[in-house]
């Protein structure tokens, strides 16, 4: 399985609606994610990045091409439960505690010892002294916290992040990408992470794609190559500016193209 | 003070209040010689002590005291709105669950539903007496199928809005889990529906009550409140506070009624008991 990369896409396309309604949201999709990469994917609204993460996640179905995951059809992979997915609202089940949200996919898989799990995976997230808090209790970078350790909780193999830190503020957000990267190493997921936020995805990524809208394509991949691991040090280093600037630009001549 | 003690004095304060609108109208009214809207004489608008002492007293001669008459009607009453109750709701619950699979059964079932809300309940009730009747039912069953009539509709109505009131993304969250329809009902759908469930079942408590109370008239039954509300009404011109007596006790029955529904709430919706174990479930239907 490490030969065949977890992520294969050959000139993928998905349309929304029909006749004069019609908006194709991606285009000619070519793309692979090798076992323990960490890809961003960065672009303009509009340009589908979205989209494609839950394609890959088969949310939604292709509409053209062809799309493998774990060398799977994307149905075939979600029913293997082989992805785990934080969304940018937390979406914790209000009535449980955090060790119950947790338990939660567990509970549906059918899994054993699920308590013990469940108090692991909050250990890793660091949310142990809150086990029997409801979310409304939490802050929120700690309830995205809890459902990080939720999309772990069954360790997949795979990690789907649709801009999980879109609605926090700067300072929770540089540390929960401190924390994300931390858990990446721990415990070898490959990440395909959504974000509109440039350095974010430069910080994190071993490669960031970036695409354009309309229609929805890949316009340029780029290398970070920058060690890990990543630190505050990484945020005020010349490498990093200089991606930075990287990437900016080819997301500006992709828009002009 | 705790809210508790808070709740009760302001009960008793609105109470006294009400009293004394009414025996101020009649006072007032009496004095200035006003008939208009109502003349207040003893008959339209007894005094209310001599509701209280009506019920103290035999209901004929030799007979029961009233209060106890009227408590053994609204034991039997109740019992058939509860058993009303339990049929509209379990089956207001099932219709909103097939609802929310299909929106095909929703289109086209939804428009009846709605009818059947709309044709009096009087209308109704004599039919569902002569076919129990014809079906060998007991009579008792006939009043509740009755009252389950009026109890249903609050619940399919407000359980499917609540069954679709999770966020989208939980359900792609369940989606990304594999979860089983059954799964995501029980561990997703009905938990965020319970509020709305609860509130339809407080409608439906009072609704089962006038459901029990119209159906006894058709099905003959002579123990109940509703034959004690014909009878007092038949009686109006003569003993008023008969009548004013009975709709007194009633109305505390649906009170009493209601106030079960929201402690049983209370409890339900207190934090953390609100999950289902789908373990319990296996055996149901799997979509």
């Amino acid at each position: 399985m490490s030969d065949s990369p977890v992520v294969r896409a050959r000139n993928l396309g998905k349309t929304f609606g029909k006749g004069s309604d019609r908006v194709e949201a991606l285009r000619g999709i070519d793309l692979d994610i090798e076992s323990g990469e960490f890809v961003s994917l960065i672009g303009p609204s509009g340009c589908g990045k979205s989209t494609l993460l839950r394609l890959i996640g088969d949310l939604v179905p292709a509409s053209s091409g062809e799309l493998t995951v774990n060398g799977k059809s994307p149905q075939q992979a979600r029913l293997d439960r082989d992805y785990g997915i934080v969304f940018q609202k937390a979406t914790l089940l209000d009535w449980r505690t955090v060790t119950k949200n947790v338990e939660l996919p567990l509970e549906i898989m059918d899994e054993e010892a699920r308590s013990e799990r469940a108090a692991s995976m909050l250990d890793l997230v660091q949310l142990s002294d809150f086990a029997k808090h409801y979310p409304w209790q939490l802050s929120g970078g700690m309830q995205q916290r809890v459902a990080i350790a939720r999309a772990l909780a069954f360790e997949p193999s795979l990690l789907l992040m649709d801009e999980p830190f879109g609605a926090l503020d700067e300072m929770t957000r540089e540390l929960m990408q401190q924390e994300v990267l931390r858990l990446w190493q721990q415990t070898h997921t490959t990440v395909v992470f959504v974000t509109h936020s440039i350095p974010e995805a430069v910080f994190l990524s071993t490669r960031v794609i970036v695409m354009s809208a309309r229609p929805g394509r890949i316009t340029d991949r780029i290398e970070t190559q920058l060690p890990y691991p990543r630190t505050v040090d990484t945020r005020e280093s010349a490498a990093y500016y200089d991606k930075i600037t990287e990437v900016r630009e080819s997301l500006r001549r992709g828009d002009r193209q | 003070m705790s809210s508790r003690w808070r709740r009760v004095l302001s009960f008793i304060v609105v109470t006294f209040v009400l009293i004394a609108i009414w025996e101020g109208y009649k006072l007032i009214w009496l004095q200035m010689g006003w008939i208009r809207p109502v003349r207040p004489d003893n008959t339209t608008m007894p005094h209310v002590w001599d509701m209280i002492i009506e019920l103290f007293r035999p209901v004929r001669r030799g007979g029961d005291l009233l209060i106890l008459d009227l408590a053994a009607r609204s034991f039997f009453t109740l019992r058939e709105a509860f058993l009303g109750f339990v049929i509209g709701g379990i089956f207001g619950f099932a219709l909103s669950v097939l609802f929310v699979r299909s929106t095909l059964l929703e289109r086209s079932f939804m428009p009846y539903v709605v009818a059947s809300q709309t044709i009096p309940i009087i209308a109704i009730a004599p039919m569902v007496v002569v076919w129990g009747g014809r079906l060998d039912f007991p009579q008792w069953l006939s009043v509740a199928v009755i009252s389950a009539y009026l109890t249903f509709f609050p619940v399919a109505i407000n359980t499917l809005r609540g069954l679709k009131s999770p966020d989208p993304t939980a359900l792609e969250l369940m989606r990304s889990y594999a979860a089983k329809p059954r799964e995501v009902l029980w561990k997703l759908q009905v938990p965020s529906a319970l509020p709305y469930i609860f509130t339809a079942l407080k409608v439906s408590a009072t609704a089962s009550v006038i459901g029990a109370l119209i159906g006894e008239l058709p099905a003959g039954f002579g123990d109940g409140l509703g034959r004690a509300l014909l009878t007092f009404s038949q009686q109006f011109g003569a003993r008023s506070v008969k009548l004013y007596a009975t709709v007194i006790v009633t109305a505390l029955v649906g009170v009493i009624f209601v106030t079960v529904v929201t402690l049983v709430e209370r409890k339900t919706l207190a934090a953390g008991s609100r999950d289902f174990e789908v373990e319990l479930m296996t055996g149901r239907a799997t979509g």
